[in-house]
């Protein structure tokens, strides 16, 4: 039996297609379709056709557009922070040069930790009464009590605190690529520039960003997404509270379909959130990133 | 000359502070964790927290290991990331080799659509998904959670490994062809003993992102295959919050796989930058 290299190649796909087709896309389908349905959360219940009600209701709840807004600031939040301490560090290991590794690698662990862990631990630093970052920013003099700052309980400053997990735990892989990108940059490039007198912050927002453009646009789509997902990290520090001041969108779409029990509703919240996260990144890989093009 | 040395020096120093203190500043958070894992009930809620315990004590690792449950999460976490990590691999390698090797339209389409999954909420996937593994009988078992960690790590997987793969150069492979092996062959004996750096990599991702997963765990499993990070998030409800225990058993479960990056650290480096700096 012979097999021609096409038929072969897509042999050679087909288990990892099937496999994605039953338990990404087909699950993706039956959310669709269920957000056209009003229905039971008792098991084999009824189920209505409603058209598009619940689009209707979802577009004009306030918590469902706050979710959504709450999701863009929160997303902004971390990768901005992630991207600025990222770049500095990387800009410092960099100029270090090959003495730092050992430190590189100490950086690295926040990555392995589980965004669970992350998130109660952070929780426990930051706790109102007893949490050691108050205290040691009042013995450090920056604060006028311990209890000054209410991390987690002011809904003013939540959604900040809620992304500080996040972004202890990422911003080593934002280092981490970027550094590697630095690594790319022609050293006798910046030789010249500087022996042309060009001060530093003229050579990092002169050369170097544009010249780490690729590796930068990736590192942001990459976390970007990420963020934009993030779920345990913010449930396990405050479950979307206070005043749903941290809910999120997968908060919101996890806590209506297991907690107020309506699977229609959330269908339909799952499926703006999924097209929106679609759209967004495909624009954005599409146009920035341009994966498979040949180089 | 001699000035621009020691103003180099002197900049070089400080650089070296600032690091130093980036470092501190990062590791506290962990290193804090670990402290107060050895602290007494009352050493760690006391007002004002200390920073060392001021009686060392292992007791929150008994307490912690004794509840019922929690050895047997370390357990279902083993097996369910084992189990995802093969799934994965055994569907990642010949896709990947399909895309790179052939550069068939339907290669190039699959590899976008295998990115185009990465996008994917896994709370819009997790619902529809319990009732897909309700239907396998696979509800509250390591697989069932096992197939849906999959779902996660297959499409970075194939992203992995068609790097890897794209860097085998082609000549190998006609040399392969020339001695006589069939294509099949050629893989297995050729070309996959050249990628096992990169299996390995690969293997590390999808063991971790199965590892640290806890929604999919949150919705498919209730009793016997519940897995850590669900048990650590749970010493918060049912005994309020009981610090102690939950800092020793959240350590217990950080320390394998941060001892793990130190070992591993350059082929974890390799993976994380691959995609980013070649793109």
């Amino acid at each position: 039996m012979h097999l021609s290299d096409k038929r072969f190649a897509a042999l050679l796909m087909v288990p990892a297609a099937a496999f994605l087709t039953a338990f990404v896309a087909w699950p993706l389908a039956r959310l669709v379709i269920d957000s056209f349905y009003e229905i039971s959360p008792i098991k084999g219940g009824p189920r209505e056709f409603v058209g598009l009600a619940n689009y209707a209701e979802i577009f004009t709840s306030e918590s469902f557009l706050g979710a959504a807004g709450r999701t863009i600031a929160y997303t902004a939040i971390v990768v901005t922070a992630e991207f600025v301490l990222g770049l500095a560090t990387a800009l410092l290991f960099s100029a270090l040069g090959q003495r730092s590794s050992v430190l590189r690698t100490v950086f690295l662990y926040p990555l392995m930790i589980a965004p669970v862990v992350a998130g109660l631990l952070w929780r426990f630093l930051l706790i109102d009464n007893s949490g050691i970052v108050n205290h040691l920013l009042f013995r450090a003099g920056l604060l006028d009590s311990p209890n000054q700052i209410g991390w987690l309980s002011d809904p003013d400053i939540v959604l900040w605190a809620v992304a500080i997990p996040d972004i202890w735990l990422t911003t080593s892989f934002m280092t981490l690529v970027l550094f590697a990108g630095l690594q790319n940059i022609p050293g006798d490039l910046l030789e010249a520039a500087r022996l042309d007198g060009a001060k530093a912050w003229t050579m990092l927002v002169r050369i170097i960003v544009p010249l780490l453009r690729p590796v930068i646009a990736v590192a942001l789509i990459v976390r970007g997404i990420d963020a934009a997902k993030a779920f345990d990290i913010i449930l396990i520090q405050t479950g979307g509270g206070p005043q749903n001041a941290s809910q999120t969108l997968s908060l919101l779409i996890y806590q209506t379909m297991i907690r107020f029990r309506e699977p229609g509703l959330a269908s339909a919240m799952g499926t703006v959130y999924l097209l929106a996260m679609l759209a967004v990144a495909t624009v954005a890989v599409w146009y920035i990133w341009r994966p498979g093009v040949d180089r | 000359m001699n000035g621009l040395e020691t103003r180099r020096r002197g900049t070089r120093a400080l650089l070296w502070t600032l690091l130093t203190s980036v470092i501190v500043l990062y590791g506290f958070p962990f290193v804090y964790l670990l402290l107060t894992s050895f602290k007494t009930p009352l050493a760690t809620n006391a007002v004002p927290p200390t920073i060392l315990p001021p009686v060392w004590t292992t007791a929150n690792y008994g307490t912690a290991l004794e509840r019922s449950g929690v050895v047997a999460s370390f357990t279902n976490s083993v097996s369910t990331a084992t189990i995802s990590t093969l799934l994965s691999l055994a569907l990642a390698v010949p896709a990947a080799y399909g895309i790179t090797r052939f550069r068939t339209r339907a290669g190039r389409i699959f590899i976008m659509a295998a990115l185009v999954t990465r996008m994917v909420p896994p709370v819009a996937v997790g619902v529809p998904l319990m009732s897909t593994i309700a239907f396998l009988g696979l509800t509250d078992t390591p697989t069932g959670l096992a197939i849906a960690h999959t779902t996660i790590s297959l499409p970075l997987s194939i992203w992995l490994m068609a790097s890897f793969f794209e860097a085998v150069p082609y000549e190998l492979e006609e040399a392969a062809k020339v001695d006589g092996c069939s294509r099949l062959v050629a893989l297995w004996r050729v070309i996959l003993p050249v990628v096992s750096g990169g299996m390995a990599v690969t293997a590390i991702f999808a063991f971790l992102a199965s590892w640290n997963e806890f929604l999919f765990a949150l919705l498919l499993t209730s009793v016997k295959a519940q897995t850590t990070p669900i048990v650590i998030a749970n010493f918060q409800t049912q005994f309020g919050l009981d610090w102690g225990p939950m800092t020793a058993l959240a350590t217990l479960y950080s320390v394998p796989v941060i001892l793990l990056t130190l070992v591993l650290q350059r082929h974890i480096v390799a993976g994380l930058t691959l995609g980013a700096v070649k793109g």
